[in-house]
């Protein structure tokens, strides 16, 4: 008991229920838009907006100048014009933001081990152990308050709690406001002991907690359901009545502060994936897979960075009346070449219909294998497709693997995308060469060095990167 | 139509045929029905799916002629439920009753007008020993594919070989092959492609899991000085149809479209390597490291030298396990690493105590076969491992 002495102080500060666990919320403010900040002392203090421009832009992140008019995140940079006209529009550099994350994240390290990122600017921490050499979790709070502000120069806002949604919960209570000097700041740390989380918990709207979006909400609201106490007053099995048993189950529980959900260390990604939206709508099939190889050759340079292999080829496609359609196919082994990701992506686009044109598209991997792990090979040659077996996916680039997407005899309407892993999984072996020599090319030469015929535009290679135009293109014009 | 029957034929009857019909999906309701047809004493049962079509024939004692549809699976779960002793079955296009000792069970039935018309391929063209259909699908039909990406992977390719019939199936990652000896060829001559699930069906009648091939049924599976007995199985080849009738159970299946891949380019002419060991110590040591194994790219590392082999699984998540299997190895050292469920679906198939693994690198596909008999071969991809 003695080494607990720390734990138990805070359970005494807290109250009398023992803290089982500890997380520890820590998310950066206004990130993107701080990191402009911060290399351009010329933004400080104006409304600064990090997203697209264009006409279909939104709104990645914003400075308090700017959410002082009203703007917040996901919002179309249009609204957020009108709402906020000297607002100052500055691209996204994910790059960037990933360095400062890393830094970020060598902090937290610093700390515990325990580490669950959350994007670039946000992570859970589980501090219970750490507690035994670093002192209460409030210490280890400001500790990394400290460090963030001194090193990085930038701010973030702590959330302390039992669980992960209550440290959540926790960290937007100690954040900022935005008002019309500007930034206010917040509390930096809150902490919600565990017998304060019910009086913490029962004033906040439904929507606070995880799992409800905007139908559940409506549900709820047309139940009389606003907010977290109104939940944790019914019995769980009306909730249970009302949206399924797993959902209606979780949802009371949450209410009630319970959340089992642990934080695990690492936790890898279980999907990368890349779209963008066009300046304009594509209504021309082959300019539309010239653009799918482009982002193909993105989401292999992301998983060979990452160490993994996928199995699962998503594409997304969002017409000019925002309709989504989405297609995925698994395949029998793992991917991470542009190629291999290329002719799965063009085939799955295949059985999409663009009539109406396209307004959006991504490309996707799921299914993330570490590449160490062992891989299944398959026999070479075997194509239940006969025709076109000699095939012409070493096209390689631009629409190669469309074209030969189509030649396939076997099912009749869908595309038969097996068959094309069929000729990918042959491919693999050379494919995997030329894409390791790539990437050593570009680790020297920079990424603009080498690409793909698809990748080629009037100025030169230009590799999608990450993030790059998801917040939606400038306009063609400009 | 109304007749009599004994429950735990009734029961075996039901359910041997509403193994065609399909789950809870089915397009059509009246596919979730079984067609029960009376006529004397003469009961026959339908189920399909469209695809897949199996009938039973049963005597009864015939009270009325009719015909009649009804709910396959509840039909089914009402008889088995039922005490034992005779079931008065009776029923029409609206409703059916079912009836034992003091139960009663009515239920609604499906119009019989809007029960499909099936095709069964008729006439005998070619009887296989029933023994043999079963070893030859035990060996091959777990190779095919079950991925309907895949389509023609899903079948497994009926060929003629050097005047016995072939049986080959495979999933991309491992391939089986059975020669079955025959004496008369495959009507027409050309190849054909039956869906695996038909031929599990038929294997699972024939490997004589108390399913009926009606009476006269023997509790094993030899079918051996019986001539052409009811254990034998005859094959019925239409165009688009093949039906296999075992005794009183037909299973009729359309047939796949398409050309079947070259599976004979996959089979290398030549092994460097080749390595004896005892079938049961093998397939334990196999079975006792895969229990490590997690997920499905976990591999088992053999590692192949004189005197014999050492298995290995190394699991990040769970621990790591050895073995040492005695054997006769020629060849080149060599390590070699395969899905251990694979492995062992391959060693298994083999036929007799003793298995012979030819390896030539370990990128290559490697072949299980048994150390006298040429009739059964099963090809593997290794898993690679870095």
């Amino acid at each position: 008991m003695a080494v607990r002495g720390c734990g138990a102080r805070t359970a005494a500060i807290s109250g009398e229920a023992p803290w089982t666990r500890v997380v520890l919320h820590v998310d950066m403010d206004a990130f993107f838009a701080s990191v402009e900040v911060l290399d351009d002392p010329k933004l400080s203090g104006r409304a600064v907006i990090v997203g697209g421009s264009g006409a279909r832009g939104v709104v990645a992140s914003c400075t308090y100048e700017a959410r002082a008019y009203g703007v917040r995140s996901a919002m179309p940079s249009l609204q957020a014009k009108r709402l906020c006209p000297e607002a100052i529009f500055v691209d996204g550099r994910y790059s960037r933001y990933a360095e400062v994350s890393g830094r970020l994240h060598e902090i937290f390290a610093s700390v515990t081990p325990l580490v669950e990122p959350i994007g670039l600017d946000e992570a859970f921490l589980d501090v219970t152990g750490a507690q035994n050499l670093l002192g209460r979790p409030e210490l280890m709070a400001g500790e990394i308050r400290r460090q963030v502000i001194e090193s990085l120069r930038l701010d973030c806002s702590v959330g302390i709690g039992r669980t992960k949604l209550i440290a959540k919960l926790a960290s937007r209570a100690a954040k900022p406001r935005a008002s019309i000097r500007g930034k206010e700041p917040g509390a930096g740390v809150v902490t919600v002991g565990p017998d304060e989380e019910a009086a913490f918990l029962r004033p906040l709207p439904v929507e606070a907690l995880w799992g409800v979006g905007p139908a559940t909400a409506a549900r709820l609201h047309a139940l009389g359901l606003t907010t977290v106490g109104d939940l944790a007053d019914v019995p769980s099995s009306a909730l249970v009545h009302q949206l399924g048993s797993s959902p209606g189950r979780r949802l009371s529980e949450l209410a009630h502060g319970i959340d089992r959900d642990p934080v695990v260390p690492g936790r890898q990604a279980k999907s990368i994936g890349h779209e963008e939206t066009f300046p304009s709508d594509v209504t021309d099939r082959s300019t539309l897979e010239r653009h799918a190889v482009r982002m193909a050759e993105s989401v292999a340079i992301q998983l060979r960075a990452s160490s993994v292999r996928a199995r699962t080829v998503t594409v997304k496609v969002k017409s000019p009346d925002l309709a989504v359609v989405t297609r995925s196919h698994t395949l029998g082994g793992g991917i991470d070449t542009a190629h291999s990701l290329a002719s799965v992506a063009v085939a799955l686009l295949e059985s999409v219909d663009i009539g109406a044109g396209v307004r959006l598209l991504g490309v996707a991997a799921g299914g993330l294998r570490d590449r160490r792990a062992g891989e299944q090979l398959q026999f070479i040659g075997v194509l239940p497709t006969s025709r076109g077996a000699d095939g012409d996916p070493g096209g390689g680039g631009g629409g190669g693997g469309a074209g030969s997407a189509g030649g396939d005899t076997a099912g009749p309407g869908p595309v038969d995308v097996g068959a094309v892993w069929e000729r990918v999984g042959s491919l693999q072996e050379d494919r995997r060469e030329i894409s390791a020599a790539v990437d050593s090319i570009r680790e020297r030469f920079g990424a603009e060095a080498v690409g793909t015929a698809a990748m080629v535009d009037e100025g030169g290679i230009v590799v999608p990167r990450r993030r790059g135009a998801a917040w939606g293109p400038a306009d063609e014009a400009s | 139509m109304k007749f009599r029957a004994e429950r735990d034929s009734l029961v075996e009857v039901l359910t041997t045929a509403g193994r065609a019909v399909g789950g809870r999906g089915v397009s059509n309701a009246v596919l979730s029905g079984l067609l029960l047809h009376c006529e004397g004493n003469h009961l026959v049962v339908t189920g399909t799916d469209l695809d897949l079509t199996i009938r039973v024939e049963h005597e009864v004692i015939g009270i009325e002629d009719g015909s009649c549809v009804v709910p396959a699976r509840l039909t089914a779960d009402i008889a088995r439920s039922l005490e034992p002793g005779a079931v008065t079955v009776e029923g029409g296009d609206e409703e059916i009753e079912i009836a034992a000792a003091r139960s009663r069970f009515s239920l609604r039935a499906y119009p019989v007008v809007e029960y499909p018309s099936v095709t069964i391929a008729e006439g005998a063209s070619l009887v296989l020993p029933g023994a043999m259909v079963a070893e030859g699908l035990r060996q091959v039909v777990r190779a095919a594919s079950t991925d309907d990406n895949r389509p023609l992977l899903t079948g497994v390719l009926l060929t003629e070989h050097e005047g016995a019939i072939r049986l080959v199936a495979t999933d991309s990652y491992r391939l089986a092959l059975r020669d079955l000896a025959t004496e008369g060829g495959l009507v027409g001559g050309h190849d054909i492609l039956v869906p695996a699930r038909a031929l599990g069906e038929l294997q699972r009648l024939t490997s004589g899991g108390g399913v009926g091939a009606g009476a006269g049924q023997e509790a094993g599976t030899t079918g051996e000085d019986k001539g052409q007995s009811a254990m034998d199985v005859t094959v019925s080849a239409g165009d688009n149809e093949i039906t296999f009738t075992r005794g009183r159970v037909k299973i009729s299946t359309r047939l796949l479209d398409g050309t079947y891949p070259d599976y004979r380019q996959l089979i290398p002419d030549h092994y460097p390597n080749r390595l004896h060991l005892g079938k049961e110590s093998f397939v334990s040591a196999l079975r006792r490291v895969r229990l490590l194994v997690r997920d499905n790219t976990t591999p088992v590392r053999l590692s192949m030298r004189a005197g014999g082999v050492d298995l290995s699984v190394v699991s990040q998540e769970v621990g790591d396990a050895s073995e040492t299997v005695d054997g006769d190895f020629t060849g080149e050292d060599l390590v070699i690493a395969f899905n251990p469920s694979y492995l062992i679906d391959g060693v298994e198939a083999v036929v007799g105590d003793e298995v012979v693994i030819e390896t030539a690198e370990p990128a290559k596909p490697a072949t299980v076969r048994a150390s006298e008999e040429d009739n059964f071969r099963y090809l593997l991809m290794p898993v690679r491992v870095s």
